[in-house]
């Protein structure tokens, strides 16, 4: 079902991950990225694999729930496996098919880049949206980039406009599902007959879905209006963000793991990208 | 015979999330053919998580539902063919209007069954009799009504689609006094006429009273209590301890017998009321 989809989504726990100052969280998921793609060689990526692994743990997140995210995205690791294993030239050449060749090259690339990808959304969904609730997420957006609104950037609607539709996004699944269970009820068939019998299929489904998303935002702004928002000019907030020791601890750590994988990348000898 | 039946069913929402919530628990219950039985409970009980497993909207963790003896969610079964035969009116249906014309969105579902035009039209022109609705409304967009009259409009979407068995989750809530009258009243003709069976879930024990041969009492995903009203009723501090009321009327008769005037209690309609008040004064103030 449409629920079970659960990468962007939140899980709520007390992990050393969990507690951490969403400002640190966006500032170590950027240097997380930019740790993997410092990732050479076979051993550095063995590294930033065990990396990761070990902030799954650290994050109490439960491996089904980790595998469950990355269930949707198979076909893309499929096929971005696939392509670079049969389409990926070298001089080492491992099996010869007809007209298939695979290289090792290839296959190294291959492997580099399924773990490049799995690593690059488990960590990130690790470290920001599985652990940290939408609200402390753009809170700690809108911190972060703060500095701009000196440069007349709307910096606050900005991220208003972001937690409203982080905030929605469950709403709208749910209520997706509501519909078509109520369309379902009247005989609805979602699964079957030709493309176009499909998509006319789901007109029953659109069409409630965007009367009350408009209504809804509708709604919403009125409500808003009634409590007097205007914007971000003097508003103060309720939660105050404190960086704290665990923080720069994390920050260390992060830049000891790119630092690791440098000094991996130069001195392990093996396949280099 | 039996018509639908459930049997030992369990339902978890979020099974092995932290967001995991037992909904029903070992509930067996059959419903009779061509009766109303009225579904009450607490809210959170899993009434409408009930009413969605009658139909194979949801699967049973545990346990069957049984429409004349068969597993609905057997391999190999039809579930579309099982959504026509028990036909579901969800809390707040509103929401599935999606036509372009009150009429076509009734049409919908007797469309999906297959059905010709004539008989289409036939069971539509049919169904806004029972709901109140006027000819009138067929014509304009599901969407320029109100929010009584887009209720009624959903509810004939089902009804049109005659099923065995009407399930129907909250058809009154949230509308006027004459509103619920006249949806109720709509339902109860309705199944007088095609002698189906129609099990409604509702919060107002007045109307279920009223409309229902047997009432089903759960409580936090369990069966409580059912039988007929006056059985249900006739204990009222079972249903008090849950969170639930008896009807006015009966309570009313509760207070009377407690000053000392012997009045039955187990009454639960004004008419009822009445005739007994005037019992146990002696007939003297005939209306
Ligand atoms: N989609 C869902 N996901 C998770 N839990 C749910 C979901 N729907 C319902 N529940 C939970 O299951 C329980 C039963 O819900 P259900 O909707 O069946 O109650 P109900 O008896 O219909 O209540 P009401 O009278 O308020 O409509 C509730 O505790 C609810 O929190
Ligand atoms: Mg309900």
């Amino acid at each position: 079902m449409l629920k079970d989809i659960t990468l962007g989504q939140f899980f709520p726990g007390k992990s050393i991950l969990h507690r951490l100052d969403p400002r640190m969280k966006i500032v170590l998921s950027i240097l997380y990225i930019v740790v993997i793609f410092l990732c050479k060689n076979l051993a550095a990526f063995a590294f930033i694999t065990l990396f990761t692994a070990a902030m799954v743990v650290l994050s109490g997140i439960s491996l089904r729930t980790i595998l469950k995210g990355i269930k949707p995205l198979i076909f893309i690791l499929a096929f971005t496996a696939i392509y670079n294993l049969f389409f990926y030239g070298g001089d080492r050449l491992l099996v010869k098919l007809g007209f298939i060749e695979i290289y090792y090259e290839g296959a190294m690339y291959a492997v580099a880049m399924v773990v490049r990808i799995v690593c690059l959304l488990v960590g990130s969904s690790v470290l920001l949206t599985y652990t940290t609730s939408p609200i402390m997420l753009t809170d700690g957006l809108e911190r972060l980039l703060s500095p701009l609104s000196k440069l007349k950037l709307p910096v606050h609607e900005f991220s208003m406009m972001m937690t409203i539709a982080l905030r929605f996004i469950p709403t709208l699944i749910e209520e997706t599902d509501k519909i078509m269970n109520a369309q379902k009820a009247r005989g609805s068939d979602f699964s079957s007959g030709s493309l176009v019998r499909r998509a006319k299929a789901l007109i029953p489904i659109l069409i409630p879905l965007f009367i009350s998303s408009f209504r809804r935002a509708g709604d919403l702004a009125v409500a808003m209006e009634c409590r007097c928002y205007r914007g971000g000019n003097g508003r103060t907030k309720m939660t105050q963000l404190h960086l704290s020791f665990r923080d720069f601890a994390m920050l260390f750590v992060i830049l000891l793991c790119g630092a690791a994988v440098l000094l991996i990348n130069r001195f392990v000898p093996g396949f280099s990208l | 015979m039996n018509k639908l039946e459930l049997k030992n069913v369990s339902y978890t929402y979020s099974a092995g999330t932290p967001f995991c919530k037992k909904a029903l628990d070992s509930v067996s219950l059959s419903f009779e053919k061509g009766q109303i039985i009225g579904l009450i409970g607490h809210t959170g009980c899993g009434k409408s998580t009930l009413v969605q497993l009658l139909n194979g909207l949801l699967t049973p963790d545990e346990g069957a539902v049984l429409l004349d003896g068969q597993d609905i969610n057997r391999k190999g079964g039809d579930l579309r063919s099982v959504r026509f035969r028990v036909g579901l009116v969800f809390q707040y249906p509103e929401y599935q209007l999606f036509e372009e014309t009150v009429y076509a969105d009734i049409a919908y579902g007797p469309k999906n069954m297959g059905l010709s035009k004539e008989e289409t039209d036939r069971r539509v022109r049919e169904t806004v009799q029972f709901v109140g609705l006027s000819e009138d409304c067929l014509s304009m967009s599901p969407f320029d009504l109100s929010g009584g009259q887009k209720r009624r409009a959903a509810v004939a979407g089902i009804m049109a689609m005659e099923p065995e068995v009407l399930v129907l989750d909250e058809p009154a809530a949230g509308l006027d006094p004459i509103g619920r009258e006249e949806i109720l009243g709509g339902i109860f003709s309705y199944q007088r006429k095609k002698k189906s069976t129609v099990i409604i879930v509702s919060h107002s024990m007045e109307d279920m009273a009223r409309y229902s041969d047997r009432l089903v009492v759960m409580n936090r995903g369990r069966v409580l209590m059912q039988g007929s009203c006056r059985e249900v009723f006739s204990r009222p501090e079972r249903l008090t301890e849950i969170g639930l009321d008896i009807p006015q009327i009966t309570r009313f008769m509760l207070a009377l017998r407690k000053r000392g005037i012997d009045v039955r209690t187990d009454i639960f309609t004004v008419e009822e009321a009445k005739d007994e008040i005037i019992r146990v004064s002696g007939g003297r103030h005939r209306a």
